[in-house]
């Protein structure tokens, strides 16, 4: 069977193939037929295909990267001098809570998803993940959550308490514009993508990895995607208790947060932070996984202490969940509890100071190309580790009681942030584009990329620790001259640095997309090996076929496609190619598996996602509205369950085979 | 209190020593008097702090560099000059190990410090001044409770200027009538933030006389950049005479004076929510304000002795005129006593600022004082609202709220 056959065509829709008595269920239900279009917008929102998933996340999300950034840009206007007129108190309040908001659910979370869903099931050699079905329903819900934390922009206001949204100052009285509300439900909704995502993922990484490849054998970014999907499945359930609550008390009159009645608004702190510290890693662990993968193939050595590399990322997972309040060691927590915590967070910086180690040794002793996504790596060693440093000094609970909200977090999180997760992500952006689309990045673009995203992050995040240092707290809409100090280095010289280094950052954020529209105009395609690659996923096609790979490949090693292109000198103990990576990709082709199982396209994740937006709109809009979501809901849901994972055209196990597949069919 | 000044002692001479050499390089780019350094400490409980911040920023320094030149010398090196794939080893578990002692050893010390640093600061038993501190949308709310020792021998309420007497063991107790707010004067502390429902305790103490600067750190919504406040350390000397003055009973404007007549403006306006201690209606009875029937938080600032203080809105604005002010703020440590105690004069008062803000407050300070927003909170203000007073009605309680010293 040709491998081309595989996709649906509209001559295999299931009325015209199915030649059985019963009906199948899609049929069944009347009007609506499985979607069979294979190319054309239908075919992407209909799709199920890991692939076609990922790449719009990753558009999606790097829209709202945008978006974010024009926010940040807003913020720095304003701050650069001193009383600044461009924002209101009340829009430069709007702005931080969905600069930070948008920033991480809308582009961290999710480009790391785009990354997750696209390259974990071809790192482990799968035809796609668990439930396809479902991994387009979180791709579709986290569109209903963007949208609907936006749309509060044009509805009377976006949220203004802050993306940790503390009570009881985002109460009904406090924050008495819907921009709250519409926080809350967007982020429920994109939580609930999340959540599916990371048990399908997890799912996908346990049970349908290649013969051969142990758990000790995975890729390091898959085990970092496993390790963020665990975090995720404890923690998402912790915020999105406290958005019910907070759901309840806003829109239904409930008093969980209302101090005169009782409450101790604590409670929210508690729980969103132990919710958001593990989130902190959700964030940060893709972008160690992606440099983890990035260094040694640049390096063109294995990644140094491999197991090491994957237990601290799994401590730091864990140890993770038990450093939460050391966001609140102003809060007046008790001597006890601050020890505790901050000995926890010391400990933290172990397994983290492990990994950066093994990132530099990785490299020491190797042969190193500084290629764009090489640099971007290296960037994100040497901020990290800054970030990381800075990070130690908050661990000092006195210390950090004079520097909690105050700029020098600022800038210590966006050198973990911006320096360890945005840089990881762009080194993977320009590792993996050959992957996706089939051709290489400007790597000339691509260094000025880098090189002026470096020093515009350095010029605006390093100043901020001065700032901070010297007294200048953060969520403020203005700073005055009274409490600006005097000398040249004064606030208003740093303020005004940091602010002409945010549009330095953003001049190369915008060489990034230059390179990528100049790419897509470029008619070369890229070498299928370009970068001497170590992993699965390069033993393949570029762009991959839809069902990945001809022939599920059987591993050995761990770097399996490394080791089947070079074999050990027994002389000097260097390496010695045996094989060329494109042979071996054309001769996969060459021996294609048989009957490979596929899922087919389906209308009812979106039409799903569509109905939860609807549902969640009605608890702003009123019971009718959510009384629509509900039937949509309810609607779809039945059309998912009757509908069967596979096509009817292709779910058959020919008796003439043995019986035995070569893959384990997606369940849908 | 032996152990805090053998921290001090011992950290001094570390400090003296690696400030001169790294001190130059970082320093050299930053602000010079700074209101808010957190880095000059002015009394124990900061200087506790600072000990600390001196051992663990240097030893952030020193790793910092050390792994960074490391890691700049391998990037040089093992550039590709055509050299061959190396072998390729997975690493060395020796390394590995070696690797993660050497931070956990670095860490156990500074934790031992922290550790310490963290039960000293929450020591409590030897207080000696308790005074009550609420935050509120958006300003600060001090409550001296009487006690003897100080000389308080009935309660004062004072707003936006902390007053504290020097080499005092002073402890707030802090809480809050609506959203969490932060204390934080860093000279003297780190922040503690006030939870409404709760008392957070937080000490402070200061060495010297001085004005020193703080802000609110916990985000309080709209105009939470807008609430500042100040501590004020007087000497034992100056703080009886403050203390005296804040309990000196009300005096009547002069009949027939301007101030007579801004006092009936202020009775008819003001007295909705600001109190002033002694204050009678014309038919002789007390003058009470109510504020919780019209500030949802339910307090207002307490105006008895507005011009013993120097800034007013939450601090935000000046009392004091430019050249007053800086006359204040830049006074020595023994003569800021005396130029404090002065209050603020006709001729110092920062009229400007003061008129404008009786003219249209919500557009000096962004508040929640427009009756068409106030649904939420059952018609109530969060925040003073324009009370749409005339020119005249506005020279008249200037003139009165110049007697209120």
């Amino acid at each position: 069977m040709s491998t081309n056959e595989l996709t649906l065509t509209p001559s295999q829709s299931p009325s015209l193939v199915n030649n059985k008595l019963s009906l199948s269920p899609s049929q069944a239900l009347g009007a609506v037929r499985r979607p069979v279009n294979t190319n054309g917008w239908r075919a992407w929102l209909f799709t199920v295909d890991h692939k076609k998933i990922g790449i719009m996340y990753g558009v999606v999300a790097f829209t709202f990267f945008i978006v974010g950034g024009v926010e940040a840009l807003l913020i720095r206007l304003q701050l650069a001098l001193p009383d600044g007129r461009i924002l209101s108190a009340d829009k430069y309040n709007q702005m931080f809570t969905m600069h930070g908001t948008t920033m991480i659910f809308l582009f961290a979370m999710p480009t790391a998803a785009a990354f997750a869903n696209y390259f974990l099931p071809l790192q482990i050699g799968a035809r796609d993940v668990a439930f396809p079905r479902l991994n387009a329903l979180s791709f579709w819900l986290f569109i209903a959550g963007g949208l609907i934390l936006n749309a509060s922009w044009f509805l009377g206001g976006a949220a203004d308490g802050g993306w940790f949204m503390y009570a009881p100052n985002s109460g009904p009285v406090f924050s008495p514009s819907n921009g709250v509300d519409f926080w809350i439900l967007g982020l429920q909704i994109a939580g609930i993508a999340s959540l599916i995502g990371s048990i399908n993922l997890i799912v996908t990484v346990l049970n349908m990895r290649a013969p051969g490849m142990t758990l000790m054998k995975m890729p390091v970014f898959t085990w970092m995607i496993l390790v963020v999907q665990f975090l995720l499945v404890f923690s998402l359930p912790v915020i999105t208790v406290a958005l019910v609550l907070l759901m309840f008390q806003r829109s239904y009159g409930a008093t969980f947060f209302d101090v005169s009645q009782g409450a101790d608004p604590l409670l929210w702190q508690h729980l969103f932070w132990i919710f958001g510290h593990p989130e902190v890693y959700v964030l940060i662990l893709p972008g160690f996984g992606i440099i983890s993968e990035v260094l040694p193939t640049f390096s063109r050595k294995p990644l140094f202490g491999y197991p090491f590399v994957v237990f601290s990322g799994a401590s730091i997972g864990l140890v993770g969940f038990g450093v939460w309040a050391h966001h609140m060691f102003a809060s007046g927590l008790g001597p006890v509890s601050v020890a505790v915590f901050s000995m926890a967070t010391m400990a933290i910086a172990i397994p983290t100071g492990v990994k950066i180690f093994n990132w530099i040794l990785t490299m020491w002793g190797g042969k190193i190309w500084y290629s764009a996504a090489m640099k971007f790596a290296i960037g994100l060693v040497v901020l990290f580790t800054i970030g990381g440093l800075s990070g130690v000094t908050h661990a000092v609970a006195p210390s950090d009681t004079q520097q909690t909200d105050t700029y020098y977090i600022v800038a210590h999180f966006h050198y973990v942030l911006f320096g360890g997760m945005v840089f990881g992500l762009f080194s993977g952006f320009y590792y993996w584009w050959p992957k996706v689309f089939g051709k290489l990045l400007n790597e000339k673009l691509g260094s000025w990329n880098f090189w002026l995203m470096v020093i515009g992050m350095n010029l605006t995040f390093g100043p901020m620790h001065i700032l901070g240092l010297q007294g200048q707290p953060r969520r403020m809409y203005i700073w005055t001259e009274a409490r600006a100090g005097e000398g040249f280095f004064n606030f208003g010289f740093w303020n005004l640095v940091s602010s002409i280094g945010s549009f330095v950052l953003a001049v190369g954020v915008l060489f990034f997309i230059i390179n990528v529209i100049k790419t897509s105009r470029n008619p070369e395609r890229a070498p299928l090996d370009p970068w001497d690659a170590r992993t699965l996923e390069w033993l393949t096609t570029s762009p991959p076929k839809v069902h990945n790979f001809d022939r599920v490949p059987v591993v050995h090693h761990l770097d399996e496609f490394f080791h089947r292109k070079y074999e050990e000198d027994e002389a000097n103990h260097s390496m010695k190619s045996i094989a060329i990576g494109e042979d071996l990709i054309r001769a996969e082709e060459d021996a294609a598996d048989a009957d490979i199982h596929l899922p087919g396209p389906s209308y009812w994740p979106l039409l799903l996602a569509i109905g939860v937006a609807v549902l969640g709109l009605g608890v702003v809009y009123g019971t009718p509205i959510m009384v629509v979501g509900a039937l949509v809901v309810l609607f779809a849901s039945f059309g998912w369950v009757l509908e069967p994972s596979v096509p009817e055209a292709i779910d058959f196990d020919s008796p003439s085979h043995d019986g035995h597949t070569k893959e384990i069919a997606p369940l849908g | 209190m032996d152990s805090v000044n053998n921290v001090k002692s011992s950290s001094h001479r570390i400090r003296n020593s690696i400030a001169t050499i790294i001190g130059f390089v970082v320093l050299a780019g930053c602000a010079t008097n700074a209101p808010q350094d957190t880095w000059q400490p002015k009394g124990d409980n900061a200087q506790i702090i600072n000990n600390l911040q001196w051992i663990v920023f240097p030893m952030a320094g020193v790793v910092g560099v050390l792994v960074l030149g490391f890691y700049a010398y391998t990037i040089y090196k093992y550039n590709d000059r055509g050299q061959p794939i190396p072998s390729q080893s997975h690493g060395k578990p020796i390394v590995e190990i070696i690797l993660t002692i050497i931070p956990a050893l670095i860490l156990t010390v500074v934790g031992v410090f922290t550790f310490r640093g963290i039960f000293e600061l929450a020591n409590t038993e030897d207080t000696e001044m308790v005074i009550n501190v609420t935050g509120q949308q958006w300003w600060w709310e001090y409550d001296y409770p009487a006690q003897d020792e100080q000389g308080i021998t009935q309660p004062i309420i004072s707003s936006g200027q902390l007053v504290i007497p020097v080499g005092t063991k002073v402890l707030l107790r802090e809480t809050s009538r609506d959203v969490i707010h932060s204390y934080w004067i860093p000279a003297l502390n780190g922040k503690k933030d006030a939870v409404p429902g709760r008392i957070n305790l937080l000490r402070l103490q200061a060495d010297k006389p001085g004005i020193f600067a703080g802000q609110c750190t916990e985000f309080c919504g709209l105009s939470h950049a807008n609430m500042r406040m100040e501590a004020i350390a007087l000497s034992q000397e100056d703080f009886a005479k403050w203390v005296a003055n804040q309990q000196k009973a009300y005096t009547a404007p002069a009949t027939g004076s301007l101030a007579k007549e801004g006092e009936s403006v202020f009775l008819n306006q003001c007295i909705r929510c600001h109190q002033v201690n002694g204050l009678k209606k014309a038919d002789g009875t007390p003058a009470l304000a109510a504020p919780d029937e019209n500030v949802y938080s339910g307090a207002a600032p307490n105006l008895s002795h507005l011009m013993s203080r120097i800034t007013f809105a939450g601090a935000k604005f000046d009392l004091l005129n430019k050249s007053c002010r800086s006359d204040v703020w830049d006074a020595s440590s023994e003569t800021i006593g005396g130029k404090y105690l002065a209050g603020v004069s006709e001729s110092c008062l920062n009229a400007t600022h003061l008129r404008a803000w009786l003219r249209n407050a919500p557009a000096m300070k962004p508040m929640y004082a427009d009756p068409a927003k106030l649904a939420s909170s059952g018609g109530k203000y969060r925040g003073m609202p324009n009370l749409g007073l005339t020119e005249t009605d506005i020279d008249k309680l200037v003139a009165y709220l110049l007697t209120l010293k």
